[in-house]
């Protein structure tokens, strides 16, 4: 186990101090290794909470540059930081927020060739992308390897999160029917932080292995109407991605 | 009685801005007909040119998914059908 020092029992003494994290939950947080896929609008929100959390490394990975149409919601880029790639800002702005945490952050777009290597070594991917190809690359990625997967997406004042544990839940793919055309969606900045915190505390509590997760539950945000809706959703026998983890379909 | 069928806001232009419709019929595919022929715009919204339900439409029946098959599902009087759409943004 990962001990504590000093500075981080005080560091974290907020935290400690919730009976279901303590300071063995802290140490597991010290010792997670997290994969987050893109720091966009929810890349954002979810790497400042698990870095302000302890989390005690993060590899972050986006292709593009900070465009000054991203600010209204990635709240890891500033005005300066127009032109400059994501991957750099936000290893910039994370590494001055928690300089214990082992920050990693690459820029490179997530593919079938690259996926295993870049997501080797971690506890668990979050899904912070932007696009439905790349969400079912991680979440078959995850059921390979046998790691959890934290649903997430927005639009507009809404949004969505799942959790997925291979062979236990279903999965992103269990409702599958076809391609989507991909679209550039409306978002207002709350909403990727409505459930990009959502994420992170899935994560952090998976980690620490407290709570009920979002297993087999779409938890979707409504910020217009401010209500939380919650679907069940079942594992598919069919589906071309988990039906065959669990070995019963 | 029959179902309620609970509309996303993104659709509401083709349902007159109205959030919940009342729908008949013994399955889900029959309530969205009813629903079509109440509010014919919903047709392009749900189905494609082939009239199968467009890939992004997500069908909940009770809180729980229909999925697959889910224009199959029986109904019975007060059940809920919500339909919503996947969400891509991040």
């Amino acid at each position: 186990m990962a001990f504590l020092t000093s500075h981080e029992l005080e560091r974290y003494d907020r935290q400690i101090r919730i009976a279901e994290i303590g300071k063995r939950g802290q140490e597991k947080l010290k010792k997670a290794r997290v994969f987050i896929a893109g720091a966009g609008g929810l890349g954002s929100p979810i790497s400042i909470y698990l870095a302000a959390a302890g989390v005690g490394a993060i590899r972050i990975v986006d292709r593009d540059r900070v465009d000054a149409s991203n600010l209204n919601r990635q709240i890891l880029h500033w005005n300066d930081d127009i032109g400059r790639a994501k991957a750099d800002s936000a290893r910039a702005k994370l590494a001055r927020l928690n300089p214990a945490t082992r920050m990693e952050a690459i820029c490179d777009t997530i593919s079938p060739e690259n996926v295993a290597q870049l997501v080797a070594g971690f506890d668990l991917i979050v899904d912070a992308m932007d696009n439905f190809p790349a969400r079912y690359l991680l979440n078959k990625t995850a059921i390979e390897k046998k790691i959890p997967f934290f649903h997430g997406a927005v639009h507009g004042f809404e949004g969505r999160a799942m959790t997925v544990i291979p062979g236990k839940t279903a999965c992103l793919r269990c409702m599958y029917r076809g391609p989507i055309p991909e679209e550039t969606f409306p978002v207002i900045g709350v909403a990727p932080g409505v459930i990009g915190s959502i994420q992170a505390t899935e994560v952090i509590k998976w980690i620490v292995g407290i709570g009920a997760l979002l297993e087999n539950r779409m938890m979707v945000y409504d910020g217009l109407a401010m209500r939380f809706t919650e679907f069940r959703i079942q594992k598919n026998p069919g589906c071309d991605h988990c039906a065959d983890t669990s070995g019963k379909g | 009685m029959g179902v309620q069928v609970h509309i996303h806001k993104t659709h509401r232009v083709s349902t007159d801005g109205k959030d919940v419709v009342q729908a008949e019929g013994n399955c889900v595919g029959e309530c969205l007909e009813h629903l079509v022929k109440q509010y014919p715009g919903m047709k392009d919204v749900l189905f494609d040119k082939k009239g199968n339900l467009r890939n992004i439409i997500e069908i909940y029946l009770n809180h729980e998914s229909a999925y697959p098959d889910e224009l199959k599902k029986t109904v019975r009087d007060g059940d809920k059908i919500h339909l919503t759409f996947m969400l891509a943004g991040g």
